[in-house]
């Protein structure tokens, strides 16, 4: 099966009941990609599907097979780094590290949606990803400078959480 | 609060400087044991008791042998049947877990032997291929039944009691009989997690040939993790090499060597050689790793109508689970660090440290401090209450003060306590909001703590050694034994070096935490690293500093005591005229005269004296660091919630190394206490752990953080390294109170057991409603 | 590996999806994922055997979306969570809906978990139960050989969530005149665990309360109306003190099995919340 990881194509040997998080992992050796309880509670193994947070732990890899996937080995661009990622680092929003990835993925897809989200939009964008080290204010503070990085990056889109809608939008 | 980095890394100490392996982290690059994977790795699981308590009476592992992919199979057979265990130098009795039991298993999940095979499905199939029969022993779970004459003997102790420390000071009796107001109260504390986001797991392999054993591990302490691996498996220390990668966290409960640490290296022995990995599912992180002791913490104080506290007694018991683990430090510290806060004259306190058939309680973050400061600054509270006294009035009253010694010998040299009570009162308008916010449920309580910085509980020693070698580019290793388990003990420590080296932070790479290469280090506990770690790095740097000074002296003919090197330059001291540029002086050192290799050493052991466990006195630590915290909440009084609106911390830190992560130590310390004050809890049936999941389990989220305010107080300690002392513990310590006192503040109810569930709140509430008529608590303010 | 071995299918059709359903055996639906992988995970820890296959829903397209035609909202069994709670079609009686997207789990899960799961996955405690009950939303499903089936969400709670069908489509009429209080407790501060859930939907007319319908979600059993209440608040001037009145008209089944005493004190505070909330927009 072919796999589309941080804009690289990998040709994938699947059995067919791996999750995304193992092949990640096991097969395309991505081990930035973290998982701390393997059940859907800490949002570690979080990855991006379509410019959304999803998590790998629970995703089977065959159903995402051919859709764009990014990973926190994809965000950075060359030598430098995601605007996330870099203002992570400034504001010390890293201790431990290991819930960082899901993080930062958690947080490009909210910020690339909405790059000024009011605290209460960051915190429910963030609810799922579980930090034990920090406190979770350092991150905050690093997505209030990413947003306005991104935003300087490209135009800025108003209020884009609630223009999004879904692509397909046909029904039965 | 906020605090970016300082791009000048010139000077760097006192400055923001990024994190040494951030850019590893932000990117995913960074390297934890769970992420290694060797050539021919096998998948070790650890076979466990079902029973709580049992004998074993017969172990048959033919069938699993025979299971195609079972490569090894190991149980105590297999082992020397050493003992190990945490406090073996003062405490030589607590030393009572076998790496596999063979005899007696003492709680659910008690270690019995390990599996290895070619995954992980093979090696599930083999655990359950294994034949033991048990006889099944009665077991106790509760501590005070444990207690009791004829409760089931878990291990040799009487009464199941593995720890007695009566601590006694004064003449309590008589000091009560001078006090004007007496109260006693009882406390509650719960069992509670670490959860370190990367599980316990380590990588083993045994070289059969020369006989040598690596351990990758994801450990706060490889070097203790070493000791008792080449203990149990009676080999030389410099024949067990234990590697620390990047940890993802650890909060205690990776201090010591595990079942599993053992395990992996014997099963890669009886494998010919190859390694193997064990990680631990996050159900097993809940149930077999450690847990945070529970406690009963009864108190009785007198005092003064002015505020004198004139005398203090009580009993402390803890459940300490099936073996000692860190058991006997915690209990010592539950009942001791009261005299670094508070000046006592009259005291008596027994501890108890009680076997149970629950899982091991051992380290974590706060060493027993969590739970007393609950009590302890509770009760302080209602004492100050009881004679009508303003709360943070009465502590800064009995505070402790710079320069004294305590009734038990501690030291206090630096000693910030009454600048943090006062600057945090201050930034939070202590005097406008205390009792005046009532008729909102709103509520400000307050609560102080102070911490060791290093504990010299665990060996004869408790030193710290590091290397400095500056390489002939002028880039320069730092080689410390200190563990950073991501709280930034390699970034300050870096720090330090650059700082007394004289150059940029940019120029140091850090290696820490591999015994095979890197200096001795006890390891990442009591909060030591930066004062203890940090004295030995500074000495490196000093030394490697002197070496290249001395080149440079005698190529110039002078005396190298006048020379200096700061801000990449050797300079005259005399004038601060520079001679040349540290690069240059390192193209000296490595010149074709001199070819000197600039290698410098230093090793720092704190000025302590031993504590006399008979008696409690001794100076533990060679500093102390002091914090005062408050809380102002919100209480629903239909529901029960308690929202904390905003957080204060006034912190004694010595000299904030790097601010920013001083700041993020406090931050992760204050969201783990709310964890610990509103919710988490460990919930047991049986012996037998019963939320084992984060669904279950919850710990503090994105939402629903409150904002915290910090304030760095830099009394400039005359010990710590550029005045620095150690932090990451004593901001978990007073949360809990400080939370529970402003609950009362804000609704009158006094919840005296952790944690503070709506439930519990509302049935105060009610009870309160019940005992006082409307109008009583409707006519405050 | 943390599932055992299955086969996995992919359909791009209703039809084909009907068609695997009904000739595999041992098989099961996969729609976000996040309750099933998790059993699944689940299951193989404890030895327990699991189903050989799973159809994917996901590129099924036309089972994704939200849309209104006339006076009807329609939503796709397969819209995530944050779609439905993004969508601009959520205006009258359809906003209450954002309130209960935005409540559910958290984020990643809300980007994963679909409508349709959290309404078939025959959990008790799922959150789209209890509001859609209030809304009078009917569920569409598509059987073997074209047919077609149509429920409203009330009964097919009533009849444990069962079905054999796959669920391709919740219809809401739209209705600018009703009015909704949705209450929600957690179990704890901060976290997301469920406690329970209150919707109430209700008219006023002349005054009063009229066509109220009250949805209970216990969370231990399967969400329901509250009679007894309803019958109580229907013809009820929207007085104040009428909310607290209405606590003695309850059905104590619905709140005092496998409740202990904070749940019911959360349940009463709820449903007096919710009333209040209503009494005062009949004020108005």
């Amino acid at each position: 099966m072919i796999f589309h990881v941080n804009h690289k194509t990998y040709e994938v040997d699947l059995v067919g009941h791996e999750t995304l998080l193992e092949v990640l992992r096991d097969k395309l050796g991505l081990t930035g990609t973290k998982t701390s309880c393997m059940e859907s509670e800490c949002g570690a193994c979080t990855v991006m599907i379509g410019g959304k947070g999803i998590l790998s732990c629970i995703t089977l890899a065959a159903n995402v097979a051919g859709e764009p996937i990014t990973t926190i080995e994809g965000l950075a661009d060359g030598e430098n780094l995601h605007p996330v990622q870099q203002a992570f680092l400034d504001y010390g929003a890293a201790q431990c590290g290991f819930c960082i990835p899901g993080m930062i993925m958690a947080s490009t897809a909210l910020l690339t949606q909405n790059p000024h989200p009011t605290r209460e939009e960051m915190e429910y964008a963030l609810d799922g990803n579980i930090c034990r080290c920090t406190g979770y204010l350092k991150i905050f503070e690093a997505l209030r400078e990413a947003g306005d990085k991104m935003s300087q990056l490209k135009a800025p889109r108003e209020s884009a959480l609630y223009q999004y809608i879904p692509a397909v939008s046909s029904t039965p | 609060m906020v605090q970016t980095i300082n791009k000048d890394l010139v000077n760097p100490v006192g400055k923001s400087v990024p994190k040494i392996d951030g850019k590893g982290i932000v990117t995913g690059q960074i390297k934890y044991v769970f992420d290694v994977s060797l050539p021919n790795m096998l998948v070790g699981k650890m076979l466990r008791s079902p029973h709580a308590h049992a004998r074993i009476l017969s172990i048959d592992t033919s069938k699993a042998e025979k299971l195609s992919g079972v490569k090894a199979i190991v149980t105590a057979k297999d082992t020397h049947l050493i003992k190990f265990g945490s406090n073996e130098y003062f405490f030589p009795h607590t030393v009572d877990q076998l790496p596999l039991e063979d005899e007696k298993v003492r709680y659910i999940g008690d270690e019995i032997g390990a599996v290895a095979a070619v995954d992980e499905e093979t090696a599930e199939e083999a655990l359950k291929l294994i034949d033991i029969k048990y006889e099944v022993l009665p077991a106790v779970f509760d501590m005070e039944e444990a207690m009791k004459p004829g409760a089931p003997a878990i291990h040799e102790a009487m009464n199941n009691i593995a720890v007695i420390l009566p601590v006694n000071f004064g003449n309590v009796d008589r000091a009560f009989k001078e006090s004007d107001y007496i109260r006693e109260d009882i406390f509650r504390t719960q069992p509670a997690a670490h959860c370190s986001m990367e599980p316990h797991v380590c990588v083993g392999q045994w070289e059969t040939f020369s006989n040598k054993v690596t351990l990758w591990s994801s450990s706060q302490a490889p070097f203790k993790c070493r000791e008792a691996l080449a203990k149990c498996l009676k080999m030389d220390l410099n024949d067990v090499r234990v590697i620390k990668l990047a940890v993802g966290g650890g909060f205690g409960s990776k201090l010591e060597m595990m079942p599993m640490d053992f395990a992996a290296c014997v099963l890669s022995h009886k494998s010919g050689g190859l390694p193997v990995k064990i990680t631990y599912t996050r159900e097993e992180e809940f149930s077999f790793s450690r847990r945070k002791h529970p406690m009963i913490y009864k108190i009785k104080s007198g005092i003064k109508k002015d505020g004198t506290i004139m005398a203090i007694t009580g009993e402390v018991i803890a459940d300490g689970g099936a073996y000692c683990s860190y058991g006997p430090t915690v209990i010592a510290a539950a009942i001791m660090r009261i005299f670094m806060v508070y000046k006592i004259k009259n005291f008596r306190i027994s501890g108890y440290r009680v076997y149970t058939n629950n899982p091991i309680s051992g380290a974590i973050r706060g060493f027993g401090g969590v739970q007393s400061g609950f009590a302890i600054e509770s009760h302080i509270d209602m004492l100050a209450k009881g004679i009508g006294m303003d709360p943070m009035e009465f502590r800064l009253r009995n505070a402790t003060d710079p320069n004294m010694v305590t009734i038990n010998k501690m030291y206090l040299t630096s000693n910030g306590l009454k600048e943090c009570i006062t600057k945090a009162a201050a930034a939070a308008d202590w005097k406008n909001k205390y009792s005046k916010m009532r008729n909102q449920c709103r509520g400000i309580g307050i609560a102080v703590a102070a911490d060791v910085m290093g504990s010299k509980m665990y060996k004869s020693h408790e030193s710290a050694g590091s290397i400095v070698k500056v390489e002939e580019d002028g880039s320069v290793y730092l080689f410390t034994g200190a563990a950073d388990t991501g709280q930034g003990a390699n970034t300050a420590l870096s720090q330090i070096a650059a700082q007394e080296l004289g150059v940029s932070y940019s120029r140091i790479r850090c290696k820490s935490g591999d015994t095979e290469i890197t200096p001795f280090d006890t390891g990442s506990f009591a909060s030591r690293v930066t004062f203890i770690s940090g004295n030995a790095t500074k000495r490196a740097a000093t030394d490697a500093k002197k070496q290249i000074l001395n080149v440079v002296a005698e190529e110039y003919k002078l005396n190298p005591e006048d020379l200096d090197i700061i801000a990449e330059r050797v300079i005259h001291k005399k004038d601060s005229s520079v001679l040349l540029n540290f690069d240059k002086a390192l193209d000296l050192c490595y010149s074709f005269n001199y070819g000197r290799q600039i290698i410098g050493r230093g090793s720092y052991n704190p000025k302590t004296t031993p504590v006399d466990f008979r008696t409690a006195e001794g100076n533990v630590s060679g500093s102390y660091g002091f914090e005062a915290q408050i809380a102002e909440v919100e209480v629903d009084k239909e529901t029960g919630h308690v929202r904390i609106i905003k957080m204060w911390d006034a912190h004694d830190i010595g000299k904030a190394i790097n601010p920013q992560g001083v700041i993020g130590q406090i931050e992760g310390s204050i969201a783990m206490g709310i964890g610990y004050s509103l919710y988490e809890d460990l919930k047991f049936k049986n012996g037998r752990v019963v939320n084992a999941n984060f669904a279950n389990y919850r710990l503090p989220k994105a939402i629903g953080m409150p904002e915290i305010e910090t304030i760095l107080i830099e009394t400039i300690d005359p010990e710590g390294p550029f005045g620095a002392k150690g932090m990451g513990e004593a901001s978990l310590l007073p949360t809990s109170a400080a939370i529970a006192n402003a609950i009362e503040d804000a609704v009158g109810i006094r919840v005296k057991e952790l944690p503070m569930t709506p439930d519990k709140i509302l049935k105060a509430l009610k009870e309160k409603e019940q005992t006082t008529p409307q109008t009583a608590t409707e006519s405050q303010q | 590996m943390l599932l055992n071995p299955l086969t996995f299918h992919a359909p791009k059709t209703v039809e084909e999806a009907i068609e695997l359903y009904s000739t595999l055996g041992e098989v099961r639906l996969l729609a976000g994922g996040t309750f099933l992988l998790n059993s699944l995970k689940l299951l193989k820890k404890r030895g327990i055997k699991t189903p050989q296959h799973v159809i994917s829903l996901r590129k099924i397209s036309v089972l994704q979306g939200v849309k209104v035609t006339g006076d009807t909202l329609t939503i796709g069994a397969m819209t995530v969570i944050n779609d439905l709670f993004s969508s601009p079609h959520l205006t009258d009686n359809f906003a209450i809906l954002r309130t209960v997207c935005r409540n559910i789990s958290t984020n990643p899960i809300r980007n994963m978990a679909t409508v349709g799961g959290n309404l078939t996955s025959r959990y008790t405690w799922t959150e789209m139960g209890a509001p859609l009950i209030a809304l009078e939303a009917v569920m569409h499903f598509c059987g073997t050989n074209h047919t077609t089936e149509s429920i409203t969400v009330e009964d097919f709670f009533k009849n444990f969530a069962k079905t054999e069908k796959i669920l391709t489509h919740i219809t809401i009429r739209r209705d600018p005149a009703a009015a909704l209080a949705y209450q929600r407790v957690k179990k704890l501060s901060d976290v997301d665990v469920p406690l329970l859930a209150v919707c109430i939907r209700t008219h006023f007319n002349d005054g009063c309360f009229t066509r109220t319908r009250a949805s209970i979600n216990c969370t231990t059993s399967f969400a329901k109306r509250d009679l007894v209440l309803e019958e109580f608040l229907n013809g009820k001037k929207t007085a104040n003190g009428i909310a607290q009145e209405a606590l003695a008209h309850l059905d104590t089944s619905i709140y005092d099995t496998r409740s202990d005493d904070y749940k019911k004190s959360m349940f009463r505070i709820s449903i007096k919340k919710a009333i209040e909330d209503l009494t005062r927009r009949g004020q108005t």
